[in-house]
Protein backbone atom coordinates (compact mmCIF):
# COMPACT_ATOMS: atom_id res chain seq x y z
CA UNK A 1 0.00 0.00 0.00
CA UNK A 2 1.34 3.40 -0.93
CA UNK A 3 1.88 6.03 1.79
CA UNK A 4 -0.72 8.16 0.01
CA UNK A 5 -3.34 5.41 0.26
CA UNK A 6 -2.51 4.78 3.93
CA UNK A 7 -2.80 8.47 4.66
CA UNK A 8 -6.05 8.69 2.75
CA UNK A 9 -7.36 5.64 4.63
CA UNK A 10 -6.53 7.26 7.95
CA UNK A 11 -8.35 10.44 6.94
CA UNK A 12 -11.38 8.42 5.83
CA UNK A 13 -11.39 6.39 9.03
CA UNK A 14 -11.25 9.56 11.13
CA UNK A 15 -14.09 11.03 9.10
CA UNK A 16 -16.08 7.82 9.49
CA UNK A 17 -15.43 7.86 13.23
CA UNK A 18 -17.00 11.31 13.27
CA UNK A 19 -20.06 9.89 11.54
CA UNK A 20 -19.29 10.59 7.88
CA UNK A 21 -21.34 7.99 6.04
CA UNK A 22 -19.77 8.59 2.65
CA UNK A 23 -16.29 8.15 4.12
CA UNK A 24 -17.16 4.71 5.43
CA UNK A 25 -18.84 3.86 2.14
CA UNK A 26 -15.65 4.80 0.34
CA UNK A 27 -13.64 2.51 2.58
CA UNK A 28 -16.08 -0.34 1.96
CA UNK A 29 -15.91 0.19 -1.78
CA UNK A 30 -12.13 0.36 -1.68
CA UNK A 31 -11.60 -2.87 0.24
CA UNK A 32 -14.61 -4.95 -0.78
CA UNK A 33 -12.69 -6.74 -3.56
CA UNK A 34 -9.88 -7.77 -1.20
CA UNK A 35 -12.16 -8.85 1.62
CA UNK A 36 -14.50 -10.74 -0.70
CA UNK A 37 -11.46 -12.42 -2.21
CA UNK A 38 -10.28 -13.84 1.12
CA UNK A 39 -13.75 -14.85 2.28
CA UNK A 40 -14.33 -16.60 -1.04
CA UNK A 41 -11.06 -18.51 -0.85
CA UNK A 42 -11.71 -19.47 2.75
CA UNK A 43 -15.39 -20.42 2.51
CA UNK A 44 -15.82 -21.55 -1.09
CA UNK A 45 -19.51 -20.80 -1.37
CA UNK A 46 -20.21 -17.52 -3.14
CA UNK A 47 -23.22 -16.65 -1.01
CA UNK A 48 -21.40 -17.49 2.24
CA UNK A 49 -18.41 -15.43 1.12
CA UNK A 50 -20.55 -12.40 0.34
CA UNK A 51 -22.39 -12.67 3.65
CA UNK A 52 -19.10 -12.95 5.50
CA UNK A 53 -17.61 -9.99 3.66
CA UNK A 54 -20.63 -7.91 4.60
CA UNK A 55 -20.40 -9.07 8.20
CA UNK A 56 -16.74 -8.07 8.20
CA UNK A 57 -17.56 -4.50 7.25
CA UNK A 58 -20.47 -4.30 9.67
CA UNK A 59 -18.19 -5.53 12.49
CA UNK A 60 -15.55 -3.02 11.43
CA UNK A 61 -18.10 -0.24 11.54
CA UNK A 62 -19.26 -1.27 14.98
CA UNK A 63 -15.69 -1.35 16.25
CA UNK A 64 -14.53 1.71 14.36
CA UNK A 65 -14.23 3.90 17.42
CA UNK A 66 -11.72 1.43 18.86
CA UNK A 67 -9.47 1.46 15.79
CA UNK A 68 -6.17 2.84 17.06
CA UNK A 69 -4.23 3.33 13.83
CA UNK A 70 -1.49 0.99 15.03
CA UNK A 71 -2.02 -1.06 11.88
CA UNK A 72 -3.35 -0.22 8.46
CA UNK A 73 -7.10 -0.23 8.03
CA UNK A 74 -6.75 -2.92 5.39
CA UNK A 75 -4.77 -5.17 7.74
CA UNK A 76 -7.40 -4.62 10.41
CA UNK A 77 -10.15 -5.62 7.97
CA UNK A 78 -8.25 -8.74 6.98
CA UNK A 79 -7.98 -9.71 10.65
CA UNK A 80 -11.70 -9.30 11.20
CA UNK A 81 -12.47 -11.26 8.02
CA UNK A 82 -10.13 -14.11 8.90
CA UNK A 83 -11.51 -14.38 12.42
CA UNK A 84 -15.03 -14.54 11.06
CA UNK A 85 -14.10 -17.15 8.46
CA UNK A 86 -12.37 -19.26 11.11
CA UNK A 87 -15.45 -19.09 13.34
CA UNK A 88 -17.66 -20.01 10.40
CA UNK A 89 -15.52 -22.99 9.43
CA UNK A 90 -15.52 -24.23 13.02
CA UNK A 91 -19.31 -24.06 13.10
CA UNK A 92 -19.66 -26.12 9.94
CA UNK A 93 -20.20 -29.81 10.24
CA UNK A 94 -17.44 -31.70 8.47
CA UNK A 95 -19.81 -33.05 5.84
CA UNK A 96 -20.86 -29.56 4.83
CA UNK A 97 -17.39 -28.19 4.20
CA UNK A 98 -17.22 -27.86 0.41
CA UNK A 99 -13.67 -29.05 0.02
CA UNK A 100 -14.19 -30.84 -3.26
CA UNK A 101 -17.73 -30.06 -4.22
CA UNK A 102 -17.43 -29.21 -7.86
CA UNK A 103 -21.16 -29.12 -8.33
CA UNK A 104 -21.98 -26.39 -5.85
CA UNK A 105 -21.98 -22.68 -6.42
CA UNK A 106 -18.27 -22.76 -5.63
CA UNK A 107 -17.67 -24.08 -9.12
CA UNK A 108 -15.67 -21.55 -10.98
CA UNK A 109 -16.75 -20.10 -14.26
CA UNK A 110 -15.43 -17.44 -16.52
CA UNK A 111 -15.82 -16.11 -19.99
CA UNK A 112 -13.19 -16.45 -22.63
CA UNK A 113 -12.01 -12.96 -23.43
CA UNK A 114 -10.20 -13.54 -26.72
CA UNK A 115 -11.47 -15.69 -29.54
CA UNK A 116 -8.18 -15.50 -31.34
CA UNK A 117 -6.62 -17.81 -28.78
CA UNK A 118 -9.53 -19.81 -27.41
CA UNK A 119 -7.49 -22.89 -26.58
CA UNK A 120 -4.97 -20.92 -24.57
CA UNK A 121 -7.71 -19.00 -22.82
CA UNK A 122 -9.56 -22.20 -22.03
CA UNK A 123 -6.42 -23.62 -20.46
CA UNK A 124 -6.06 -20.52 -18.32
CA UNK A 125 -9.65 -20.83 -17.13
CA UNK A 126 -9.20 -24.49 -16.33
CA UNK A 127 -5.91 -23.84 -14.55
CA UNK A 128 -7.52 -21.12 -12.42
CA UNK A 129 -10.41 -23.44 -11.62
CA UNK A 130 -8.13 -26.34 -10.67
CA UNK A 131 -5.98 -24.07 -8.52
CA UNK A 132 -9.01 -22.55 -6.84
CA UNK A 133 -10.37 -26.00 -6.04
CA UNK A 134 -7.00 -27.16 -4.73
CA UNK A 135 -6.68 -24.10 -2.48
CA UNK A 136 -10.13 -24.72 -1.05
CA UNK A 137 -9.20 -28.33 -0.36
CA UNK A 138 -6.30 -27.26 1.88
CA UNK A 139 -6.72 -27.61 5.63
CA UNK A 140 -7.98 -24.25 6.92
CA UNK A 141 -4.80 -23.32 8.78
CA UNK A 142 -2.68 -23.82 5.68
CA UNK A 143 -5.32 -22.27 3.47
CA UNK A 144 -5.50 -18.98 5.36
CA UNK A 145 -1.72 -18.62 5.34
CA UNK A 146 -1.43 -19.44 1.65
CA UNK A 147 -4.28 -17.11 0.67
CA UNK A 148 -2.79 -14.16 2.49
CA UNK A 149 0.73 -14.84 1.25
CA UNK A 150 0.24 -15.77 -2.38
CA UNK A 151 -3.20 -14.58 -3.41
CA UNK A 152 -3.36 -11.37 -1.41
CA UNK A 153 0.38 -10.77 -1.65
CA UNK A 154 1.04 -9.91 2.00
CA UNK A 155 4.38 -10.34 3.74
CA UNK A 156 4.93 -12.50 6.79
CA UNK A 157 4.93 -9.57 9.22
CA UNK A 158 1.54 -8.40 7.99
CA UNK A 159 0.25 -11.97 8.15
CA UNK A 160 1.55 -12.33 11.68
CA UNK A 161 -0.33 -9.20 12.69
CA UNK A 162 -3.54 -10.42 11.05
CA UNK A 163 -3.49 -14.01 12.29
CA UNK A 164 -1.73 -13.48 15.61
CA UNK A 165 0.73 -16.24 14.82
CA UNK A 166 4.52 -16.05 14.85
CA UNK A 167 5.98 -15.44 11.41
CA UNK A 168 8.12 -18.57 11.54
CA UNK A 169 5.03 -20.68 12.16
CA UNK A 170 3.35 -18.98 9.24
CA UNK A 171 6.30 -19.74 7.00
CA UNK A 172 5.99 -23.39 7.88
CA UNK A 173 2.26 -23.37 7.13
CA UNK A 174 2.86 -21.66 3.80
CA UNK A 175 5.55 -24.19 2.99
CA UNK A 176 3.23 -27.09 3.74
CA UNK A 177 0.45 -25.48 1.72
CA UNK A 178 2.78 -25.02 -1.24
CA UNK A 179 3.95 -28.61 -0.99
CA UNK A 180 0.37 -29.94 -0.92
CA UNK A 181 -0.66 -27.72 -3.80
CA UNK A 182 2.33 -28.67 -5.94
CA UNK A 183 1.44 -32.31 -5.38
CA UNK A 184 -2.25 -31.90 -6.17
CA UNK A 185 -1.54 -29.81 -9.28
CA UNK A 186 1.33 -31.94 -10.56
CA UNK A 187 -0.87 -33.38 -13.30
CA UNK A 188 -1.09 -29.90 -14.84
CA UNK A 189 2.65 -29.60 -15.28
CA UNK A 190 3.39 -29.12 -18.94
CA UNK A 191 -0.25 -29.21 -19.91
CA UNK A 192 -1.09 -25.62 -19.08
CA UNK A 193 2.16 -23.96 -18.33
CA UNK B 1 13.44 -19.88 10.69
CA UNK B 2 15.55 -22.63 9.29
CA UNK B 3 14.86 -24.68 12.40
CA UNK B 4 11.23 -24.93 11.36
CA UNK B 5 12.19 -26.55 8.11
CA UNK B 6 14.41 -29.32 9.38
CA UNK B 7 12.10 -31.96 7.91
CA UNK B 8 12.57 -30.64 4.40
CA UNK B 9 14.99 -32.08 1.97
CA UNK B 10 17.84 -29.75 1.24
CA UNK B 11 16.67 -28.94 -2.33
CA UNK B 12 13.14 -28.28 -1.05
CA UNK B 13 14.44 -26.02 1.66
CA UNK B 14 16.51 -24.04 -0.79
CA UNK B 15 13.59 -23.74 -3.20
CA UNK B 16 11.21 -22.62 -0.47
CA UNK B 17 13.63 -20.00 0.78
CA UNK B 18 14.16 -18.81 -2.79
CA UNK B 19 10.42 -18.33 -3.31
CA UNK B 20 10.22 -16.44 -0.04
CA UNK B 21 13.18 -14.29 -1.15
CA UNK B 22 15.14 -15.21 1.93
CA UNK B 23 18.40 -16.20 0.28
CA UNK B 24 21.46 -14.05 0.66
CA UNK B 25 23.23 -12.91 -2.50
CA UNK B 26 25.84 -15.60 -1.97
CA UNK B 27 23.22 -18.32 -1.50
CA UNK B 28 21.43 -17.17 -4.64
CA UNK B 29 24.62 -17.53 -6.64
CA UNK B 30 25.20 -21.01 -5.27
CA UNK B 31 21.61 -21.95 -6.07
CA UNK B 32 21.82 -20.70 -9.63
CA UNK B 33 25.09 -22.56 -10.15
CA UNK B 34 23.40 -25.80 -9.02
CA UNK B 35 20.34 -25.49 -11.22
CA UNK B 36 22.15 -26.68 -14.34
CA UNK B 37 22.90 -30.13 -12.95
CA UNK B 38 20.50 -30.60 -10.03
CA UNK B 39 17.24 -31.91 -11.49
CA UNK B 40 15.30 -32.28 -8.18
CA UNK B 41 16.17 -28.73 -7.21
CA UNK B 42 15.20 -27.40 -10.63
CA UNK B 43 11.90 -29.26 -10.57
CA UNK B 44 11.04 -28.11 -7.04
CA UNK B 45 11.90 -24.53 -7.82
CA UNK B 46 9.94 -24.47 -11.07
CA UNK B 47 6.83 -25.96 -9.45
CA UNK B 48 6.90 -23.46 -6.61
CA UNK B 49 7.45 -20.51 -8.90
CA UNK B 50 4.58 -21.64 -11.14
CA UNK B 51 2.35 -21.97 -8.10
CA UNK B 52 3.21 -18.50 -6.79
CA UNK B 53 2.78 -16.96 -10.23
CA UNK B 54 -0.57 -18.62 -10.94
CA UNK B 55 -1.91 -17.89 -7.46
CA UNK B 56 -1.16 -14.19 -7.76
CA UNK B 57 -3.12 -14.11 -11.03
CA UNK B 58 -6.24 -15.90 -9.78
CA UNK B 59 -9.23 -13.74 -10.69
CA UNK B 60 -10.91 -12.04 -7.80
CA UNK B 61 -14.61 -12.72 -7.40
CA UNK B 62 -16.90 -9.93 -8.52
CA UNK B 63 -18.25 -7.63 -5.89
CA UNK B 64 -22.01 -7.72 -6.44
CA UNK B 65 -23.79 -4.53 -7.38
CA UNK B 66 -25.30 -2.96 -4.30
CA UNK B 67 -22.70 -4.43 -1.94
CA UNK B 68 -21.76 -1.08 -0.40
CA UNK B 69 -25.38 -0.07 -0.05
CA UNK B 70 -26.19 -3.38 1.62
CA UNK B 71 -23.33 -2.92 4.10
CA UNK B 72 -24.45 0.61 4.94
CA UNK B 73 -28.01 -0.57 5.46
CA UNK B 74 -26.79 -3.31 7.77
CA UNK B 75 -24.65 -0.86 9.74
CA UNK B 76 -27.66 1.39 10.06
CA UNK B 77 -29.77 -1.50 11.26
CA UNK B 78 -27.10 -2.56 13.74
CA UNK B 79 -26.89 0.98 15.07
CA UNK B 80 -30.64 1.22 15.37
CA UNK B 81 -30.80 -2.02 17.31
CA UNK B 82 -27.94 -0.90 19.55
CA UNK B 83 -29.44 2.49 20.32
CA UNK B 84 -33.10 1.58 20.43
CA UNK B 85 -33.89 3.85 17.56
CA UNK B 86 -32.94 7.15 19.16
CA UNK B 87 -29.53 7.29 17.61
CA UNK B 88 -31.04 6.51 14.25
CA UNK B 89 -32.60 9.93 14.20
CA UNK B 90 -29.36 11.63 15.13
CA UNK B 91 -26.55 9.74 13.45
CA UNK B 92 -25.73 11.02 9.99
CA UNK B 93 -24.71 7.45 9.07
CA UNK B 94 -28.32 6.47 9.20
CA UNK B 95 -29.74 8.93 6.75
CA UNK B 96 -31.25 7.00 3.86
CA UNK B 97 -28.97 7.69 0.96
CA UNK B 98 -27.94 5.70 -2.04
CA UNK B 99 -24.27 5.21 -2.64
CA UNK B 100 -23.73 4.12 -6.20
CA UNK B 101 -21.41 1.17 -6.49
CA UNK B 102 -20.53 -0.48 -9.70
CA UNK B 103 -17.27 -2.30 -10.33
CA UNK B 104 -15.50 -1.43 -13.51
CA UNK B 105 -16.59 -3.99 -16.00
CA UNK B 106 -13.16 -4.75 -17.30
CA UNK B 107 -13.68 -8.49 -17.41
CA UNK B 108 -17.07 -8.21 -19.06
CA UNK B 109 -15.69 -5.78 -21.57
CA UNK B 110 -12.91 -8.21 -22.31
CA UNK B 111 -15.49 -10.94 -22.71
CA UNK B 112 -16.89 -9.22 -25.75
CA UNK B 113 -14.89 -10.54 -28.61
CA UNK B 114 -14.21 -8.32 -31.54
CA UNK B 115 -15.69 -10.31 -34.38
CA UNK B 116 -18.44 -8.41 -36.10
CA UNK B 117 -21.37 -10.34 -37.43
CA UNK B 118 -24.68 -9.35 -38.91
CA UNK B 119 -27.34 -11.05 -36.90
CA UNK B 120 -30.93 -10.36 -36.05
CA UNK B 121 -31.68 -10.46 -32.37
CA UNK B 122 -35.05 -11.02 -30.78
CA UNK B 123 -34.64 -9.47 -27.38
CA UNK B 124 -37.19 -10.27 -24.73
CA UNK B 125 -37.94 -8.82 -21.37
CA UNK B 126 -35.89 -10.32 -18.58
CA UNK B 127 -38.12 -12.75 -16.75
CA UNK B 128 -35.77 -13.04 -13.84
CA UNK B 129 -34.63 -9.46 -13.58
CA UNK B 130 -35.80 -7.68 -10.50
CA UNK B 131 -35.86 -4.37 -12.30
CA UNK B 132 -35.55 -4.76 -16.02
CA UNK B 133 -35.79 -1.08 -16.72
CA UNK B 134 -32.10 -0.56 -16.19
CA UNK B 135 -31.10 -3.37 -18.49
CA UNK B 136 -30.77 -2.69 -22.16
CA UNK B 137 -31.83 -6.10 -23.30
CA UNK B 138 -31.65 -5.63 -27.06
CA UNK B 139 -30.54 -2.30 -28.41
CA UNK B 140 -31.63 -1.46 -31.89
CA UNK B 141 -29.36 -2.80 -34.55
CA UNK B 142 -27.80 0.03 -36.46
CA UNK B 143 -24.68 0.29 -38.59
CA UNK B 144 -23.01 1.86 -35.55
CA UNK B 145 -23.81 -1.02 -33.23
CA UNK B 146 -22.83 -4.28 -34.92
CA UNK B 147 -23.25 -7.51 -33.06
CA UNK B 148 -20.25 -8.88 -31.21
CA UNK B 149 -19.40 -12.50 -30.63
CA UNK B 150 -19.31 -13.28 -26.94
CA UNK B 151 -17.98 -16.59 -25.72
CA UNK B 152 -19.23 -17.94 -22.41
CA UNK B 153 -17.49 -20.78 -20.64
CA UNK B 154 -18.21 -22.59 -17.40
CA UNK B 155 -16.58 -25.49 -15.58
CA UNK B 156 -19.17 -28.15 -14.77
CA UNK B 157 -17.47 -31.54 -14.57
CA UNK B 158 -20.53 -33.56 -13.61
CA UNK B 159 -23.12 -31.95 -15.88
CA UNK B 160 -24.87 -33.84 -18.65
CA UNK B 161 -26.10 -30.66 -20.32
CA UNK B 162 -25.51 -26.95 -19.82
CA UNK B 163 -27.34 -24.02 -21.38
CA UNK B 164 -27.35 -20.29 -20.87
CA UNK B 165 -30.53 -18.30 -20.37
CA UNK B 166 -30.72 -14.56 -20.32
CA UNK B 167 -32.11 -11.35 -21.69
CA UNK B 168 -30.76 -12.27 -25.10
CA UNK B 169 -32.87 -15.43 -25.54
CA UNK B 170 -36.02 -14.69 -23.59
CA UNK B 171 -34.69 -16.60 -20.58
CA UNK B 172 -35.32 -19.82 -22.43
CA UNK B 173 -33.37 -22.58 -20.59
CA UNK B 174 -33.08 -24.80 -23.67
CA UNK B 175 -32.60 -22.34 -26.49
CA UNK B 176 -28.85 -21.73 -26.15
CA UNK B 177 -27.04 -24.93 -25.20
CA UNK B 178 -23.33 -24.97 -24.42
CA UNK B 179 -21.03 -27.44 -26.08
CA UNK B 180 -18.83 -29.67 -23.99
CA UNK B 181 -15.16 -29.00 -24.55
CA UNK B 182 -12.45 -31.42 -23.58
CA UNK B 183 -12.27 -31.88 -19.83
CA UNK B 184 -14.75 -30.19 -17.55
CA UNK B 185 -15.56 -27.05 -19.54
CA UNK B 186 -18.68 -26.10 -21.46
CA UNK B 187 -18.77 -23.18 -23.87
CA UNK B 188 -20.93 -21.32 -26.34
CA UNK B 189 -20.38 -18.34 -28.61
CA UNK B 190 -23.32 -15.99 -29.04
CA UNK B 191 -23.76 -12.80 -31.06
CA UNK B 192 -24.82 -9.82 -28.97
CA UNK B 193 -25.23 -6.20 -29.82
CA UNK B 194 -23.73 -3.65 -27.44
CA UNK B 195 -25.74 -3.39 -24.28
CA UNK B 196 -26.16 -4.88 -20.84
CA UNK B 197 -27.54 -8.36 -20.48
CA UNK B 198 -28.38 -10.54 -17.49
CA UNK B 199 -27.91 -14.27 -17.68
CA UNK B 200 -27.55 -17.51 -15.72
CA UNK B 201 -26.32 -20.94 -16.65
CA UNK B 202 -28.79 -23.83 -16.55
CA UNK B 203 -27.27 -27.19 -15.64
CA UNK B 204 -29.05 -30.41 -16.53
CA UNK B 205 -32.20 -28.51 -17.38
CA UNK B 206 -33.23 -27.47 -13.90
CA UNK B 207 -30.29 -26.18 -11.88
CA UNK B 208 -29.77 -22.44 -12.30
CA UNK B 209 -26.14 -21.52 -11.64
CA UNK B 210 -24.85 -18.00 -11.20
CA UNK B 211 -21.56 -17.08 -12.81
CA UNK B 212 -19.33 -16.58 -9.75
CA UNK B 213 -16.68 -14.74 -11.72
CA UNK B 214 -19.04 -12.23 -13.29
CA UNK B 215 -17.89 -8.70 -12.64
CA UNK B 216 -21.39 -7.49 -11.87
CA UNK B 217 -24.48 -9.17 -10.58
CA UNK B 218 -28.06 -8.21 -9.87
CA UNK B 219 -30.66 -9.64 -7.56
CA UNK B 220 -33.01 -11.77 -9.64
CA UNK B 221 -35.89 -11.47 -7.21
CA UNK B 222 -35.91 -15.22 -6.65
CA UNK B 223 -33.19 -15.40 -4.02
CA UNK B 224 -30.31 -15.68 -6.42
CA UNK B 225 -28.34 -13.34 -8.61
CA UNK B 226 -28.03 -12.93 -12.33
CA UNK B 227 -24.67 -12.16 -13.89
CA UNK B 228 -24.57 -8.95 -15.84
CA UNK B 229 -22.70 -8.89 -19.13
CA UNK B 230 -21.73 -5.48 -20.40
CA UNK B 231 -21.07 -5.71 -24.13
CA UNK B 232 -19.33 -2.63 -25.42
CA UNK B 233 -19.11 -1.63 -29.08
CA UNK B 234 -15.86 -2.27 -30.80
CA UNK B 235 -13.72 0.84 -31.02
CA UNK B 236 -12.39 1.27 -34.52
CA UNK B 237 -9.24 3.27 -35.10
CA UNK B 238 -9.71 6.63 -36.78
Amino acid sequence: MSPETASDDAALVRAAQRGDRDAFGTLVARYAPAILSVTSRMLGSTSDAEDMAQETFVAAYQALERFQFDASFKTWLYRIAMNKCTDSLRRRRPDTVPFEDGGSDSAAAATIPDLETPHWEYEQVELAWQLDQAVQALPPLYRESFVLKHIEGLDYDEMSHILGVHRDTLKMRVYKARTLLCRSLAHLEGAHR
Amino acid sequence: MTGDRTNMSEPDQLAQRFVDQELSAEERLQLLARLGHDEPLRTALLSLEHLAFDSARLPRPAVPAGFVGDVLRRTALASTEASGGHQARMNPFLKPRVLHWNLASAMALAAAAVLVVAVAMTGQAARFANDTSAIVSAPALTPDSPAMLVRLIIMQPDAKAVAVAGDFNGWNPTRTPLERLSGDAWAVTIPLRPGRYEYMFVVDGDRWVADPFATERRDDGFGSENAVLDVRPMVTPL
